[in-house]
């Protein structure tokens, strides 16, 4: 059992934990749910020696202890499994676990290792072939080396950070099967997480967090979506948008047979064709990897395609680059906010500029006037910040999203791409976002939405069309479809009588 | 985070830092980079204070002490401002001593060959030679970088051993001067192919060059739109690629103005203080003016500044020896300093705070 | 994000690192230095005299001999207070070192390398009042002398030796740079070479510094690899010699006494004995009687140049041999590079009977017949 008893940790600026407590007993699912920036990360840093509490006590089965290294708490059997994993991609599974494994002889018998993964992995349904290099692996069997290697460490407390947020419905259901067999063996089990429905199916109790205060713990059998969602935000959050689904008939970009290479090298896009039509919001869905970020990028004019063609309002773009489709019109809220989107190490109205740079007349860039103009922007969006000249890395992660969006609509775009632009965020500023592309939408600009949370999908957009290994396997109405015929496409079943679209 | 040593005190971060407390923290550690080495100094029985005093005697103490520093300066601040550009990009250009050779070469094919030209049709003439041999010189490892990703910090290093061993080749064979004895040396460069000196110094018109030169990187920098895109690719390619700036064209660019610049400080060198090519021109310079660059965080004016103090330790280290102290003593004083100073640079992320109860 | 961030922060560490290393070697090393300081102005009418030098005291070569001669200055004369400068190198900044001195009151400075000589003119100019001497080199103004010795006399008779012992009948000398000075001294033990056995060849390998141990190292194997038996060199360390004695061959030292760094391989060796010419300089500074002059010392003139005592493999007649050479050269009787003197061409640069003038030995710029080599030329 673990007992953490009013924990206290203060950031320059920011009270990230407020006398927080929590308990986990042995045998259970605990799910800590919290909006972005509600404290949960900063709590679970404490509880695995990252951080050092100011003020309040950790118990491990009645006894007080104090970590001052992530060691000390990996030696009282607390684990954690990140979102990022920590693992050497040339080296196999056992290779990598053998890695983490304390005082590991000069001559190691890696033989042994390998049985004791089979071993683990039976034991909890966690298939995995220890022999196997990291890079062959999905990213759910990835995750899997990584619960197998807190296991051999002989965690007895396992955290999971948004575990199924890369995962497949049916790899999620597989990890949770696997979480359920743990916990009867014994050990405790906290998941962070912000979706509700997932909480609640699979979870023995929740403990929610808001603004860095423990808001309380309830049982999940006893509690309900609509009672922890007010737990989480404070007040009621509506569930649907009010999007009135509309056909839209004039074309605003064509693709034609376009292929394209991934990073790899290895091809993602393949000879897709696509029309969208202005005004509409075209929903992409797909299992994270399947082209999405490619087709993306494609259309920004960030990767070149390889063949076929692409035209924007009747005229050939091919070839030209982000530049040029900048100018065109086509705006871009990348997946990857933090390296892409925005540069974190520029404050918010440097980062304001990126986009609207070239306009200053001469080679110079009036910064008055981008203050200016950024004061306005951040204003009419509602970004939160403490000061403007502040790196924009000091920023909440919803608030970062909220200038992305604000700077790329903000430019009057005819289409905006927007890649899981709710990912990571908590439902307020989900809600948030949802609307502002819902509302630009109505103003008869054009949305791009590729997401994975099929909930977004089918509540946003006008069109669906649904991809599976680089290419697209049908094109559905959110009104004519089910959430089955689209599981079954992201799945790589295709649709029949495609033509359609 | 805690360290037992620190008791009740602990280390934490902090997001910003004012200026007086970089300031504060700066001056802190050059003071405690004196009084270490210091210790070194009291070690071999001499006086440290002794030894202080001589340094910032015969570097800024006399006219001639201040000239000579000012005289170092130059190259120093030249190479930096070409380092640093590169720098703010992150491409580690380490091979401003290189540049700085080939910039002395292009400027002394001019001054040798077409030394009849009038002064002012030579000089400028020198001038451009040392900018664009520099600047070439830089392209080299830029280009593989732009295009396949080679990682120019070796590129770049290596290249200075190659231009190194070109002017050797130059100065003891084709361009030997025939009247020299077979030492190797060029001719003296006629006058036309000198740049003036201030007075009875040997302070060329090069320091205008210099301080020109740092004023409109400072500009570009803070205020152009180009300046601006070279930041932003120096923070995150992915969002230079994704705002549409062309970071190829940014590398080729931004490489060869830093190889210019270094260039340039090759052609002052030779046309200002040296009137010749020989085999040593630099005593480092080019290696110098990445620290100076770093320490001075690539602010060009900051290096200026920090130029001055690196050339008053150089012009200090000379007369060490005249009175009697190792001058391998300075090398320690520089080491020790810059040692002090990025061990500060933790100060500036880091404060020092008492433990709640 | 976090990972590129680590990335580049240790590739500024790196880099950082790196440039450490590297503005560390590139800087000139200067151990230390001086001998009696308090450098104050003490009591009476102390005259300062400062030596500059181009490479390290611990050379125990041409720096070491200069430094002796500093040192036998400084134990001979009263009132004389005496300061060294080493590694200073033959570029602009030494410019600043002579300024210097200058500036803190040092009434002779002598500046002993060659490259030294445009700055030491320039420097001159500025301090009238201050005496300049200037070794090996050319130019002069009204307080910048010259002086150097008749190496070339004692050259002849270590190349006697080296023409006597080599079985190979092939001579390696490593040669620092093509001034007059060095070829004359090549010149000059070639034509002894010959004048005991006239089949004998000299091979030079150019090493491109005065002090460059590592080099001198490659030079001198390369040297025996090509079949030189017997080396000899003109730069400033005895590193040649302890190449020499591992690999088992002869070797002629030059400056100072070199056999205790290769006592089974140094015959004979020249050495240079400064310290008397020091004397004299100082004593006409006082007198107020010294002139600017271009002094050219040979082993008549108190040992400004001499030979060491021979090793034990010289036999005690061919000792005898070369000492009566020697005797004839103090007497007068016998002048090295007496005609006919023929170039690697076969040019006759001396006619016979002729001997060669002191402004041909000062400028001199080719090999004789026997030297195989060449003189970089522009």
């Amino acid at each position: 059992m673990v007992e953490m008893r009013k924990i206290t940790k203060e950031f320059p600026g920011i009270l990230a934990n407020d006398q927080v407590s929590l308990v986990v007993n042995k045998g259970e699912i605990h799910a800590l749910l919290g909006e972005n920036g509600a404290g949960k990360s900063t709590l679970m840093s404490v509880l695995t020696g990252l951080y050092r509490p100011d003020g309040g006590e950790i118990y491990i089965e009645g006894k007080k202890v104090e970590f001052s290294s992530p060691k000390d708490a990996v030696n009282k059997g607390i684990g954690m499994v990140h979102q990022h994993f920590k693992l050497v991609q040339p080296f196999t599974v056992a290779e990598n676990i053998m890695l983490s494994i304390k005082g590991l002889k000069q001559i190691y018998n890696l033989k042994e290792i390998e049985r004791q993964i089979i071993e683990q992995s039976e034991a909890f349904g966690l298939s995995i072939d220890p022999k196997a290099k990291i890079w062959q692996l999905s990213v759910g069997e990835q995750q899997r080396v990584e619960i197998i290697k807190l296991l051999l460490l002989g965690a007895k407390f396992l955290i999971l950070d948004e575990p199924t947020a890369v995962l497949t419905p049916q790899e999620a259901k597989a990890l949770y099967t696997t979480l359920q067999k743990m916990a009867a063996s014994g050990k405790a089990i906290v998941i962070i997480s912000h979706k509700m429905n997932e909480v609640m199916e699979n979870t023995d109790s929740i403990t929610v967090l808001r603004d860095g205060r423990s808001i309380g713990t309830v049982q999940t059998k006893t509690t309900n979506e609509i009672e922890l969602a007010k737990m989480m935000v404070g007040r009621n959050i509506s569930s649907t948008t009010g999007k009135t689904l509309s056909a839209k008939t004039d074309i605003l970009m064509t693709l034609a047979n376009v292929s394209a290479l991934g990073d790899n090298g290895l091809l993602k896009l393949k000879n897709i064709s696509m029309d969208i039509y202005k005004g509409e919001i075209l929903g992409i869905a797909g299992v994270d990897g399947n082209g999405q970020k490619e087709l993306a990028e494609t259309v920004a004019g960030l990767r070149s395609a390889k063949q076929g063609t692409i035209a924007f309002c009747g005229k050939d773009c091919t070839k030209s680059g982000r530049k040029k489709r900048i100018n065109l019109g086509i705006s871009y809220v990348p997946e990857d906010r933090m390296t892409t989107g925005l540069v974190t190490d520029l404050n918010a109205y440097e980062n304001v500029a990126l986009k609207s740079y070239r306009k200053y007349p001469g080679a110079f860039i009036s910064w008055d006037k981008v203050k200016h103009d950024s004061e306005q922007l951040i204003e009419k969006f509602d970004v939160r910040l403490a000061s403007m000249s502040n790196p924009v890395k000091m920023m909440s992660g919803g608030n970062i999203q909220k200038l992305l969006l604000a700077r790329e609509i903000d430019s009057n775009p005819k289409l905006i791409i927007a890649v899981y632009p709710m990912r990571g965020l908590d439902i307020g500023a989900t809600d948030y976002v949802r609307r502002l592309l819902i509302g630009e939408s109505e103003k008869g600009k054009t949305v791009l939405l590729i997401s994975e949370d099929l909930e977004d999908i089918l509540s946003m957009t006008d069109r669906i069309i649904v991809m599976h290994g680089g290419e697209i396997m049908g094109v559905v109405k959110p009104n004519e479809t089910s959430r089955e015929e689209i599981g079954l496409m992201m799945a790589g079943k295709r649709k029949v009588g495609l033509h359609e679209a | 985070m805690k360290h037992k040593l620190l008791g009740s005190w602990e280390i934490k971060k902090t997001n910003t830092s004012s200026g007086l407390k970089k300031v504060v923290i700066s001056v802190t550690s050059i003071i405690l980079g004196l009084i270490f080495a210091g210790l070194f100094v009291l070690l071999t029985g001499k006086n440290p204070l002794e030894l202080y005093t001589e340094i910032v005697q015969s570097s800024v103490g006399s006219i001639y002490g201040l000239s000579e520093t000012i005289v170092e300066m130059i190259p120093l601040a030249l190479c930096s401002l070409g380092v640093s550009l590169a720098f703010r990009m992150q491409l580690w250009n380490i091979g401003a001593e290189g540049q700085f050779y080939m910039g002395a070469f292009g400027a002394t094919y001019f001054a040798l060959f077409f030394s009849g030209l009038p002064k002012l049709v030579l000089l400028p003439l020198m001038l451009l030679a040392g900018l664009i041999c520099g600047g070439l010189w830089a392209l080299i490892p830029a280009l593989p970088k732009a295009f396949w990703n080679v990682n120019e910090t070796i590129s770049s290093l290596l290249l200075n051993y190659v231009a190194y061993l070109w002017i050797a080749y130059l100065v003891y064979g084709p361009w030997k001067d025939p009247k020299g004895n077979n030492f190797p040396l060029t001719k003296q460069f006629s006058d036309n192919g000198t740049i003036p000196v201030f007075g009875n110094t040997r302070i060329s018109y090069a320091l205008f060059l210099m301080a020109i030169i740092a004023v409109i990187l400072f500009f570009i920098l803070k205020y152009s739109k180009w300046g601006y895109e070279i930041r932003v690719s120096g923070s995150s390619r992915k969002a230079a690629d994704y705002a549409g700036m062309s970071y190829i064209k940014n590398v080729l660019m931004v490489m060869f103005l830093s190889g210019a610049i270094s260039g340039i400080a090759g052609m002052a060198e030779v046309s200002g203080v040296l009137h010749r090519l020989q085999q040593t021109i630099s005593p480092g310079y080019g290696y110098t003016a990445i620290l100076i660059a770093l320490l001075a965080r690539l602010n060009p004016i900051s290096i200026l500044l920090v130029s001055f103090l690196m050339g008053g330790l150089l012009v200090g280290g000379y007369s060490l020896q005249t009175s009697g102290f190792p001058s391998s003593m300075v090398s320690m004083f520089q080491g020790s300093i810059l040692f002090f100073v990025l061990a500060g640079e933790i100060f500036n992320n880091y404060r020092l705070v008492r433990k709640k109860a | 994000m976090k990972l590129s961030k680590k990335i580049s922060i240790s590739t500024l560490v790196f880099v950082m690192i790196l440039t450490l290393l590297l503005s560390g070697c590139s800087q000139t090393s200067k151990p230390a230095a001086t001998s009696d300081q308090g450098s104050s102005q003490s009591a009476g009418q102390k005259i300062k005299v400062a030596f500059v030098y181009v490479g390290p005291v611990g050379d125990f070569g041409y720096t070491y001999a200069q430094d002796q001669g500093r040192k036998y200055l400084e134990s001979h004369m009263k009132n004389v207070e005496t300061t060294y400068v080493e590694n200073i190198p033959e570029t602009a900044d030494c410019e600043r070192t002579f300024t210097d001195l200058a500036q803190k009151g040092y009434n002779i400075i002598f500046g002993t390398s060659y490259g030294y000589m445009d700055y030491m003119k320039d420097v001159s100019k500025k301090f009238p009042n201050v005496v300049f001497e200037h070794c090996s080199g050319y130019k002069t103004t009204d307080n910048l002398g010259t002086y150097f010795n008749r190496d070339y006399q004692a050259r002849y008779l270590t190349g006697m030796v080296a023409g006597k012992y080599t079985k190979s009948n092939i001579l390696g000398f490593l040669a620092p740079f093509g001034t007059p000075e060095v070829i004359r001294n090549i010149d000059a033990f070639t034509l002894g070479a010959q004048s005991v056995n006239p089949k004998v060849q000299v091979k030079v390998v150019w090493t491109n510094s005065w002090n460059d141990p590592a080099t001198e190292k490659t030079a001198a194997n390369s040297l025996i690899d090509a079949g030189a038996d017997v080396l000899a060199m003109h730069v400033d360390s005895p590193s040649f010699a302890q190449t020499a004695q591992d690999r088992g061959v002869l070797a002629i030292g030059h400056d100072s006494d070199m056999s205790k760094f290769a006592p089974n391989s140094i015959l004979v060796g020249d050495v240079s004995n400064w310290g008397p010419y020091f004397v004299q300089v100082v004593k006409d500074v006082m007198n107020k009687t010294w002139k600017s002059s271009q002094y050219f010392g040979g082993i008549k003139d108190g040992g400004v140049i001499d030979i060491t005592p021979f090793s034990s493999k010289v036999d005690k007649d061919f000792q005898a041999t070369v000492t009566a050479k020697r005797q004839d050269i103090i007497d007068g009787k016998f002048v090295p590079f007496t005609g006919p003197v023929y170039d690697q061409n076969g040019n006759l640069k001396v006619k016979d009977g002729d001997k060669a003038t002191d402004e041909m030995l000062l400028s001199i710029n080719w090999f004789v017949k026997g030297v195989v080599g060449s003189i970089p030329k522009s």
